[in-house]
Parts: C-alpha cells; structure tokens; sequence
C-alpha cells in the first residue's frame, strides 16, 4: 500500500498497524479531529508511512459477525492532509481499503463494510469507493469491495 | 452560504467522519435495511464474481498465516490447497488432470497421508499463477512460503519428540570460549 505526495507525486509505502494504548495520548482532536481516547476499547488502526511512527490516519471499526459486515465508527486523516491543501493522498484509501481486506478475510464472498457518514459528504465516498447507498447507509460488498482492495493493495 | 459549507465539507470528507451508530433502534433499523438490500445483490452474484471473491480470501488467509503462523496440530498448507481446489473446481480430479498428477497423489496431499513433493509445488505455483492472473496478485513464492512456515512451526513444536533421540546423536567436540 503507498499514499502520494501531492506535490511530487511520489509515493511512498505505508503500513497499517493496531493503534497501541500508548498511542492515544498523542491523537486528540486538534490534529486527528476526535479525541481517539473515546475508541480506546475498540479495535483501531493507525496508518504510518514505513520506517516512520508519524500517525497520518486513523479508522476505528466494529465486527458484526452475525451479518457478515464490518461497520467504519470513526475516520479520520490527519489535519495537514485534508481538503484541497493535503500534503499526502490516499490515506483515507488505504484506510477504508484495510478494513475491507479484514471483512474479505473474515467473510469471503459475503464480506460487507458500512459507513454512515453525514449526507452533505456521502457522495464523496459514493463517488470515490463506488460505496452502495441502501437507506442512510453507505456499504461496498463484492463486487466492489474486491475492486478496491485491487486498487489500493500494492506494494 | 448552504453550498459554500457544503463544498467546504465536501473538500473535507475525510477529515473526521463520525459514522457511530447514536442508539441500538438506530443500529437495529440499518441492520435491518442493509440486509434487505445485500441479499438481492448476493442473489445476483456471478459464479465468476464468488470464486474470486474466494481466492482472494484465501489469498488473506495465506498472507496472515505467514505473517502470525500458528504452533498447532493443523495442517495450513493441506487445507489452503484444498481450499484453493475445491473454490475452482467441481470434482478434484479435473485439477489433478490439470497439473498432470494422479488424482490419488492429490488425494493424499490433501489428506496428509503424503508430503508434496518439489514437482507438486511447482506445478501448484504455476497453476496459481494462471488462476490468480485476473483476480488479484499473487506472489509466487506463497505456496512455498507456507509450506516451509509449517516446517518451521512443525519442528519448533514438536520438540519433545524428536529432540531425545536426535540429541543422541549430536555432541561438540571442539570447545568454544566465551
């Protein structure tokens, strides 16, 4: 997995690693827009470009078993790679696209991750993830969900 | 002013996406919803599209096996091949057929009544090499990656067995200092 500098255009390998309890200290919310120490009995992941432990993203989430899905509880990048300005891409991606790897694992062809994000930004992620809109939900399952893992999984 | 806000958290969209469910009815009603919906979608899934989805499954799996192998009685590599097998083809023999083997060898294998030889291996690498080509990547080197994984944990486990009588026949004769 790689996220891009957007202003080279180089990329840069990342990995994805569980969030360690003495991590929580340092993600409050002027940089990571939560105060991630509400998540602490949650499973999380940080992402970090190799060789550093400078934490660009976050994403928390839930195993729902019963229903064959993973649902998204929190996202986030961090406040210098937002909007327009951010100084890499792809964090988000890799993020969405992690949690999407564990559902594939866990449910083969029945995997599902679901997101509920605030109307005014859910085309974003229709658009972008090729997510399926079902009430207020956002969800990608196979096919989809094998086409992104696809295009974010790479060395 | 309502659009300006809407393009700004559209530009935003990844900055802080709060998606917790706020109640249990709330949690409830989506479940409900959503399970609808994707089981009319899993009804239109091509077979195509579920094998894939298999082989990269088990493509995961293999991936976290050799990153956390696991010490115990199972053997990985027997079940990831019958797995693989069994995801692509209706009757094993075909695949036997198919990396020129006899189907009986490949019963054994998965079975584990006989250990894979170096040719199996290889026939089985190139094989998923073809299989994998239009589902995702595929390195290579994986099969014998947790074939030697299973060595290892295999060994490192059983040490209680082997160790007594191997140890008979093992000694330092040369004295080396600290």
């Amino acid at each position: 997995m790689t996220i891009v500098d957007t202003s080279t255009g180089k990329k840069y390998p990342v990995e994805i690693l569980p969030v360690e309890s003495e991590d929580f200290n340092s993600l409050g919310k002027v940089r990571y827009f939560f105060d991630w120490r509400i998540e602490r009995n949650q499973e999380v992941y940080k992402l970090q470009m190799t060789g550093s432990s400078d934490i660009l993203g976050l994403v928390s989430m839930e195993r729902i078993p019963n229903e064959w899905r993973i649902h998204i509880r929190l996202l986030s990048v961090s406040k210098e790679n937002k909007g327009n300005g951010k100084k890499y891409d792809k964090i988000a991606g890799n993020l969405i696209t992690h949690v999407a790897k564990i559902a594939v694992l866990q449910f083969g062809e029945l995997a599902c991750v679901s997101l509920k994000p605030k109307s005014e930004i859910a085309q974003h992620y229709i658009d972008k993830y090729n997510m399926n809109v079902t009430g207020m939900a956002l969800s990608i399952e196979v096919p989809e969900i094998l086409d992104l893992i696809n295009l974010y999984d790479h060395d | 002013m309502t659009n300006k806000k809407n393009i700004t958290m559209a530009e935003n969209a990844e900055y802080g996406v709060d998606s917790r469910y706020k109640s249990d009815k709330e949690r409830e009603s989506d479940a409900t919803v959503l399970m609808e919906a994707r089981l009319i979608r899993m009804k239109n899934l091509s077979k195509d599209q579920i094998i894939r989805a298999k082989l990269l499954q088990l493509k995961l799996k293999m991936e976290e096996y050799l990153k956390n192998p696991v010490y115990d009685n199972r053997n990985y590599f027997s079940e990831f091949l019958e797995s693989y097998v069994d995801t692509i083809y209706s009757k094993r023999s075909v695949f036997a057929k198919d990396i020129d083997i006899a189907p009986v060898s490949l019963s054994q294998v998965i079975n584990n009544h006989r250990e894979p030889n170096e040719d199996f291996i290889r026939r089985l690498m190139i094989h998923s090499e073809m299989a994998f080509k239009n589902v995702c990547e595929f390195h290579e080197k994986t099969w014998y990656q947790v074939y030697f994984q299973e060595k290892i944990c295999d060994t490192m486990s059983s040490q209680e067995k082997w160790r007594p009588e191997i140890e008979k026949h093992v000694r330092l004769s040369e004295s080396i200092k600290k």
